[in-house]
């Protein structure tokens, strides 16, 4: 019982990391109706400007500052081209995510992998000290819950502000945002920001639990960060006062949790992105089964 | 950029002065739509647009908002030239009813966040709460007005509404911020008969409220007739007919038809 | 709803009961769930459990592997008898090694083993917050890698046998079977440290025996076809392998586009020259995983600690040759190395 036990342990830690990416494919995705393939570029960004800076003994809370900074350039990039150029949406994301695998190894001075093992993390040193090291999986578990929590809840205060409220209006319909007197193509920008923002972070907090940056962490990240939005806003929006947020992140739990249980029982890991296909698949035609219209209205709702 | 306040006495608040425009240009199908077209709008005036499709209305609407720009003329709102401006901007001042309902309010917001967007324009829309609980009250009255029952559902979000319901509230949402000219784009056509009738009443009801000047395009004849004090009708970017006051209310349907059946006519013999 | 709410207890339901089986199978299949292992304490010989991670599907990699298990059974630990083993196979890709990694380490195994720089890193990086020692072998560049203080040593809880070529020696060799040659082309991934320092010690070292290298480098896997072609148009005389899991893998492709060319390919390692390459002083990848085995099984009788047991290299690879390509390339065996191991191919 006591390996079941840090397998979950283990399962929730990551879970809640992955939450904060799904969160900023939350911002992208469902709010501003932009699917944004950024996000498989600004998540090694994340973690290679962590890597780069812990390993030369800069602050891990700075590091994270700086990940998100530069994932949400990333995002700017992205909305520049969709609104400035008039490049589509896919082909933005695409492009970004193409030019930022050289921006990662430019990072990392050509090396797929930058290691900063034994140097303080934000798993380590700050607040994390206070629990002791011979509790090290609780202890990662707290911090990225902590962390992750500090995060949904800063962005449920920014999507009941004004220029959250306009956000969400602009993914709505940027007709209105139009008659309102502002720009939609600025909101879009601005979300892309954020949502790459979160990824980088995520990225970032990722790397510094595993002491080591690669640039391939990247890949399938837009499809686990989907499938969590997918999952947790179509499972948990049934529940009253849960708000899509956190129905987002237990969605990128739940899913993450699914694979690792399936690797536990004895799949082979050239199976695992199959599950990950299948798994989504039935998430997707359950959802169809539910009536739209309330779906939507609980994706919609704030608590006023 | 935009005048904040009415133009001087005499100055239409509207005007549109030598514009172009052509469709397509240099290819088999080039459309000469406006060649040197004008067009001016009294304070205060109530100008009704009628004419077949293909007339121009949506264009000479879509270039008063800034959707589309003329090939060589000006625009000017209150005096200030407005060509150039882009349409977000010309939006502070300009209100438009859609006649899709879908478009003039969000649909995933609530009727309150959308009041709370609205209420909101022309200024910065920063970190500061989005709703705010004191003007609950004042959005409730508002609603009120509209007697439909609004002000209790102030949670709903605006897709669960009617095609009705949400033209009222979009322009409620139009009308909420001082503006110079309001345009309302067949804006009852989508509805049935008696929501039409209602929106068309409660448009009124703003439009004497809060002293609009207004231009409504409309393909219903009657409603051409009963409301507004001046009727224009378009018909290949031109003005082929243009009655104010005393002429208009002297008008009756059967005139409106001729004039169409008279243009008609002379499109065949142009042929 | 109704039918939603049925959705949602069926997969929470299913998500617990394998939880549920997942914690209390002992049995499985082959390569998975194992009984979480006995801590190691001064018992020798006791009931232990390693955790294997080879990075990719490979020859080289494979060799590690059954040394591993020779060099373990030599000390004590045999599988089945006192020991099992939970083997896993990243398919060489970095995330999945992650993965394994940190499900090997959630399991409390007495030792972890990864075979190749990123599983012994992924390993390193599960395990270090916790008492469970690493080990590794195939590792090009143990301290760049940051997997340990110094080769001499580790200082962490990391040890293991590293497969730094003996390049030099490989210079002599190329330069004994190629009298006259002057261009040695080599590819490397760009993203892999190891490849990178054996360039540039590579580099360096060439004009002493008159070589000069040529040099592309290739970012992935859809690289190394259109790398070789470079390298062949640049009309180089033969062509060098490192230790480079990437290019490796492409051997055939590559030994098919050289013999074409009829250019030989000096292969890092035995199984390279079992495949086709020319020759190498290459290392002996099953000795290499025996001495990490037999360093495994010190570790684990508690003898010894991870971080005090000097890092193993190659120090001198011996040389063999692959007759029937010598053959085939019309090149005759050079008179020093008369002695060096043929292998038919």
């Amino acid at each position: 019982m006591n390996v079941f036990f840090e397998i979950l342990v283990s399962v929730l830690q990551e879970g809640f990391v992955y939450g904060i990416m799904a969160l900023g494919i939350y911002v992208t995705y469902q709010v501003l109706n932009f699917p944004d393939l950024t996000v498989e570029g600004t998540f090694p960004l994340g973690s290679c400007v962590a890597g780069v800076m812990i390993a030369s003994g800069l602050n891990p809370w700075f590091a994270c500052l700086a990940a998100f900074l530069c994932g949400a350039a990333a995002g700017g990039v992205t909305g520049l081209l969709h609104v400035k150029l008039r490049i589509t949406d896919l082909l933005s994301g695409i492009l970004v995510m193409t030019a930022l695998w050289s921006v990662n190894l430019a990072i990392t001075s050509g090396s797929a992998v930058k290691a900063f093992y034994n140097q303080p993390t934000i798993y380590t040193s700050g607040p994390a000290a206070l629990i002791p090291d011979s509790q090290n999986t609780l202890r990662a578990l707290t911090v990225a819950f902590l962390f992750c929590l500090a995060i949904k809840i800063l962005l449920d205060l920014y999507l009941k502000t004004k220029s959250g409220l306009l956000l969400r209006a602009a993914g709505d319909n940027p007709r209105y945002v139009v008659s309102l007197g502002k720009d939609p193509g600025n909101m879009k920008i601005l979300g892309l920001m954020l949502g790459n923002g979160l990824a980088a972070l995520s990225g970032c907090i990722l790397s510094q639990r595993e002491e080591s940056a690669d640039i391939y962490c990247g890949t399938g990240m837009i499809v686990l960060g989907l499938a969590a939005v997918i999952v947790g806003i179509n499972l948990f929006s049934g529940i009253k006062f849960l708000r899509s947020t956190t129905a987002v992140v237990l969605g990128a739990v739940l899913y993450r949790g699914v694979l690792m249980i399936a690797l536990q029982l004895g799949l082979p890991t050239n199976y695992m992105k199959l599950l990950m296909a299948v798994l989504l698949t039935i998430v997707l035609v359950a959802n169809k089964t539910m009536p739209t219209g309330r779906r939507k209205r609980h994706v919609a709702r704030t608590q006023v | 950029m935009l005048p904040e306040r009415r133009s001087e006495r005499g100055t239409p608040l509207l005007e549109m002065r030598h514009i172009d425009k052509t469709f397509n240009r240099g290819s088999v199908s080039e459309l000469k739509l406006f060649q040197d077209f004008h067009f001016s709008v009294a304070q205060g005036c109530f100008v009704c647009m009628i004419g077949s499709n293909g007339s121009g209305k949506t264009t000479l609407l879509n270039l008063l908002c800034g959707g589309e720009e003329p090939d060589s003329g000006e625009i000017l709102l209150g005096g200030k030239n407005i060509t150039r401006v882009p349409e977000h901007l010309r939006s502070r001042r300009i209100g438009r009813v859609f006649q899709d309902p879908a478009l003039g309010t969000c649909p995933q917001l609530t009727i309150l966040e959308n009041l709370s967007l609205a209420d909101h324009k022309g200024k910065r829309y920063g970190l500061s709460r989005g709703i705010n609980r004191k003007t609950i009250d004042e959005y409730r009255s508002k609603l009120e007005l509209l007697k439909l029952g609004l002000e209790n559902q102030l949670d709903l979000p605006v897709a669960s509404l009617s095609g009705g319901q949400r033209q009222a509230l979009a322009l409620l949402v139009c009308t909420m911020t001082p503006i110079d000219l309001l345009i309302l784009d067949e804006h009852t056509a989508a509805l049935d008969p008696s929501s039409s009738k209602n929106v068309m009443e409660m448009t009124l009801r703003f439009v004497r409220e809060k002293h609009l000047t207004v231009l409504m395009v409309t393909h219903n004849l009657r409603f051409a007739l009963a409301y507004g004090d001046r009727l224009v009708m378009m018909h290949h970017g031109r003005l082929v007919l243009d009655v104010c006051d005393g002429e208009k209310d002297a008008l009756e349907l059967r005139d409106l038809t001729a004039r169409f059946n008279e243009i008609s006519v002379e499109e065949v013999d142009n042929l | 709803m109704k039918n939603f709410a049925k959705k949602l207890t069926a997969a929470a339901l299913a998500i617990l009961l394998s939880g549920a089986f997942g914690a209390c199978s002992s049995g499985g299949s082959a390569s998975s769930a194992i009984p979480a292992g006995k801590s190691g304490g001064a018992q020798s010989k006791a009931y232990k459990s390693i955790g294997v991670i080879e990075y990719a599907v490979n020859p080289s990699l494979d060799n590690c592997y059954t040394g591993f298990m020779k060099g373990l059974k030599e000390s004590g630990y045999e599988k089945g008898k006192n020991l099992t083993i939970d083997f896993q196979n990243s398919q060489a890709d970095a995330n999945n090694a992650q993965t394994i990694a940190k499900t090997m380490v959630a399991k409390n195994y007495d030792l972890v083993m990864g075979i190749a720089t990123p599983a012994a890193m992924a390993l390193y990086g599960a395990a270090n917050p916790t008492k469970i020692p690493t080990v590794f072998t195939a590792v090009g560049d143990p301290v760049g890698a940051g997997i340990v203080k110094s080769l001499a040593k580790p200082g962490v809880n990391c040890t293991g046998s590293a497969d730094i070529l003996p390049l030099e020696s490989q210079l002599k060799l190329i330069r004994a079977f190629l009298p006259h040659a002057k261009k040695i082309g080599v590819l490397h991934t760009t993203s892999e440290p190891n490849s990178t320092a054996s360039l540039k010690t590579f580099q360096r070292l060439a004009p002493k025996y008159g070589f000069e290298v040529i040099d592309v480098g290739v970012t992935g896997s859809s690289d190394v076809e259109p790398g070789m072609k470079t390298l062949i148009s640049k009309k180089v005389d033969c062509i060098n392998n490192f230790t480079d899991n990437n290019v490796v893998n492409h051997l055939p492709g590559l030994l098919q586009a050289a013999n074409e060319a009829k250019i030989p390919i000096f292969g890092s390692e035995v199984e390279q020259v079992k495949n086709g390459c020319l020759a190498t002083v290459g290392i002996d990848y099953v000795v290499l995983g025996e001495q990490t085995g037999k360093m495994a099984a010190k570790i684990l009788n508690g003898t010894v600690k991870a971080a005090d047991l000097s890092v193993y290299t190659v120090q001198d690879g011996k040389p063999v040759y692959n007759k029937k390509v010598m053959q085939q390339l019309g090149i005759s065996l050079p008179k020093a190395y008369s002695s060096a191991e043929k292998i038919a191919g």
